[in-house]
């Protein structure tokens, strides 16, 4: 019996930089049965050729240490093959009469100009369910317009609320944040998906447009301006109906911690350890909603003059050990210093051939009783050519002369 | 067409903002979402903005979206005669998805499949996870983000690092829930396991892409935080033009090739100062300065049409105001206008997906309950008596 929720379902995945491979990665991490066929021989944003760019420490080609490239793409095999040769589409199409779902990422119309949009793939395999994934949709005006995770950031008014409340765009940090929602958004419509077929008995072709799904994130910015014509203001980390709600100094350099008392029990016990217990008895302002609100700068004061004493990790225990929210503000070298992941033995090392052991995080969920593993370390370009090809019932010498005809490969050139 | 999830029966538990969102993907497509939410008032109900700024239990923004096509029943499942109702609901569901404090959420857990050969899938969302020695710690949205290490990552060196947007990490935790939740359904049908999954917050958080982490532990890199604009794979971050700002993800060849060009400026694709990683940093503010005088004469549609039709990675920095009225959204019909009983007409975001494409009818949007809308009719359906319900209800276990 087996013990991986998505076991037996094969998925094909051709897409780029992270929504896309970060959702395959995601069915791959549940047991799916999933293949990247990566384009071939031209080479994709992740998989650069120069130098120029940061990599991750070894001696192999530079697109195969290439860490944006790395973050999303485990657990899946690798098939590089050039879509546009007679012989490539042929591979393609076998691929795909034996697979469960096709994820697509690229602007609208590519995908039809490779002879592989919803229309002709559902008559190679009419229980195949497809998504495209492309920014914008593969309908209407900006269908066939290119973006990254940041271009949808500005796009859908996420951008226009985060940041330095009294500073302008230009110090606002982009981000891919549709990328992280987008992964699972894609992961859900899928399943989604599977389990209409098994009702209909057939396959069916998703249009999933980024934009929209990380519109679905934030209804609070739509909606201050459809219910009150505003605007939302850049906030920062501020709460206009909580005080304090902030993000404080400590003792360590640019080292950060953030404190929040939502209720008067909250903060009671936070006057207390700050050694501002007057500030909630009933005779003080402080000690009411209403007062902290009006004096949240002299309360922010009060809060650093205490955690700058303090490391942010030793500030946190004692702030948490009064049940008082407090978190540090954790770079990536502090990850290591998290007791809790550290005990939940959250880290994974990897093997990889170029790279050779390097430690990454963990997933994002534990199942029980699944065992999820890293089964399969980013995959090389082309990786499994053979393998796969060779289950579809090419022979050997075939494969070779798909080699020799660059229909298939497993480097790319500067 | 039949909804795709209309076989599903999900119980979502805590009334956090993490749970509405999660349970709202199922309910989006046809699942029979119940909303079991606590005396105490759901925190998704108390969080603005609210219409003409008046609080209203039924009215905020994030229950008005993520509660649609929902049904709400009050449960106070801390008490005995609560868990009996709890344990009856969830014999003939298919997924139960709790939001509560660790302990609270493994006594359900517990509770639910401690019959013998009953059980069912089970997801828990806590901020560090059912286990380890933060397992009981208090977090919210600004405190959960702290640890992911993106508050850090974007930020400048010396100020405050800074949160997203509010909720931004809390419905990305929810949205997680769901995707794993609806795996654990599939699971079940398939092998007849049900599965209890454990989702730590900051684990869902830091473990995806946009975190830092992975790029710092794999090659030792940390980001620049000197500003927005990156001064080393340039252009990516927000350029003024002359209306607002673009936002460029356009560092990388081909790329910055691309981007040379439409500017009229190819020259600068093969100029050593501009392409060399050792040089690159120190001639930030001359490339700056040549992207800004181009762009400092273009509305940011008018650039954004001009650099796409380039192929180049630009984007106009929107907010609220201009969010209904773009082209793309208009076409599509991104957003929804609906009724809400007591609030008239409101509008939300439209399906996260078209299952069947564009014009898609496999996703729905009925109002968002009323607080404890359906906890008489749900009692029923569960086979409680008049008299029962009423017991209940005088003892305070339902309202």
């Amino acid at each position: 019996m087996s013990n991986h929720s998505l076991e037996g379902i094969k998925v094909v995945e051709m897409a780029e930089a992270w929504a896309g491979p970060v959702g395959a990665s995601l069915l791959g991490d549940m047991g799916a049965d999933v293949t990247k066929i990566e384009s071939y021989p031209r080479h994709s944003l992740t998989r650069p050729t120069s130098s120029r760019y940061a990599t991750m420490p070894g001696n192999g080609p530079v697109y195969e240490r290439d860490a944006l490239h790395h973050q999303g793409n485990r657990n899946k095999k690798n098939l590089a093959m050039d879509l546009r040769t007679k012989f490539g589409k042929e591979i393609m199409r076998k691929i795909l009469s034996e697979a469960d779902v096709f994820i697509e990422g690229y602007a609208a119309g590519k995908i039809a100009q490779l002879g592989f949009d919803w229309e002709e793939v559902q008559k190679i395999n009419p229980n195949l369910i497809m998504i495209s994934i492309a920014g914008w949709g593969l309908a209407g005006p900006y269908k066939n317009m290119v973006t990254l995770g940041a271009g949808l950031d500005a796009t859908t008014g996420h951008l226009s609320v985060r940041g330095y409340p009294e500073g302008d765009f230009v110090d606002t940090h982009p981000n891919f944040h549709s990328d992280a929602t987008g992964s699972s958004t894609i992961f859900f419509a899928i399943l989604t998906a599977l389990i209409q077929r098994n009702i209909t008995g057939s396959g069916t072709f998703i249009d999933l447009s980024q934009w929209e799904a990380l519109v679905w994130q934030f209804p609070a910015i739509l909606a201050d301006w459809s219910m009150n014509k505003r605007i939302p203001a850049r906030l920062g980390n501020a709460d206009m109906h909580i005080v304090p709600h902030g993000v404080y100094k400590t003792a360590e350099d640019d080292k950060w911690i953030v404190v929040v008392a939502e209720n008067d029990d909250q903060w009671a016990r936070l006057c207390e350890v700050i050694s501002h217990s007057n500030w909630a008895d009933l005779s003080h302002a402080y000690s009411s909603i209403i007062g902290r609100l009006k004096g949240r700068k002299e309360i922010d004061e009060a809060i650093e003059q205490f955690t700058i004493k303090y490391n942010g990790f030793d500030c946190a225990d004692l702030l948490q050990k009064n049940n008082i929210l407090a978190s540090p503000v954790v770079t990536p070298p502090d990850v290591l210093l998290s007791k809790q992941l550290y005990e939940r033995d959250w880290h994974k090392t990897i093997e990889h051939k170029w790279t050779g052991p390097v430690m990454v995080g963990g997933f994002l969920w534990n199942v029980e009783p699944d065992n999820l593993d890293w089964n399969i370390p980013t995959a090389l370009v082309g990786e499994h050519n053979k393998e796969i090809l060779l289950k579809l019932g090419y022979r050997s010498d075939e494969i070779d002369a798909f080699y020799k005809k660059n229909v298939i490969g497993n480097k790319y050139s500067d | 067409m039949e909804q795709p999830l209309v076989d599903l029966r999900v119980l979502e538990i805590g009334g956090s903002v993490a749970v509405s969102a999660a349970g709202k993907k199922f309910a989006d497509f046809g699942a029979n979402v119940i909303k079991i939410e606590p005396p105490t008032i759901s925190e998704v109900r108390k969080i603005p903005p609210f219409p003409d700024d008046n609080f209203h239990i039924d009215h905020g923004a994030m229950h008005l979206a993520f509660d649609t096509s929902k049904k709400s029943m009050i449960l106070d499942y801390s008490t005995n005669s609560g868990k009996e109702i709890l344990k009856r609901m969830s014999s003939d569901s298919d997924l139960i998805i709790i939001d509560l404090p660790a302990k609270d959420s493994e006594e359900l857990i517990n509770l639910i499949n401690s019959d013998a050969g009953s059980s069912t899938n089970i997801v828990t969302i806590t901020p560090h996870g059912m286990d380890g020695p933060y397992k009981d710690r208090v977090e919210n949205d600004l405190s959960i983000f702290g640890w992911s290490t993106r508050s850090h990552r974007h930020s400048i060196s010396g100020r405050a690092p800074l949160r997203y947007g509010p909720y931004a990490g809390i419905v990305q935790i929810g949205s997680t829930a769901a995707a794993v939740g609806i795996a654990a359904v599939w699971g079940r049908k398939a092998d007849g396991i049900a599965r209890v999954v454990d989702i730590s917050g900051v684990e869902a958080l830091m473990g995806n892409v946009d975190s830092a982490f992975f790029l710092w532990a794999v090659n030792g890199a940390t980001q620049p935080r000197s500003s927005g604009q990156s001064r080393g794979l340039y252009p990516m971050g927000a350029y003024k033009c002359k209306d607002g700002y673009m936002l460029f993800s356009a560092g990388r060849d081909p790329m910055f090739t691309k981007l040379c060009n439409a500017i009229g400026r190819p020259e600068v694709a093969k100029d050593q100062r501009f392409i060399d990683p050792e040089q690159r940093p120190s001639h930030f503010e001359d490339f700056k300065k040549i992207l800004e005088e181009w762009l400092i004469t273009k509305n940011k549609y008018e650039a954004f049409d001009h650099f796409q039709e380039h192929g180049v990675m630009a984007c106009p920095v929107l907010d609220a105001s201009e969010l209904q009225n773009d082209p793309q959204t208009v076409f599509r019909q991104s957003y929804i206008v609906r009724e809400q009983p007591g609030l008239g007409d409101i509008t939300l975001a439209g399906p996260p997906f078209r299952m069947g494409g564009l014009h898609s009818d496999s996703w729905v949007s009925t109002a968002a309950p009323n607080f404890g809308q359906h906890t008489n009719e749900i009692l029923k359906q569960y086979k409680y008596s008049n008299d029962e319900i009423i017991a209940l209800f005088r003892a305070g276990v339902t309202t």
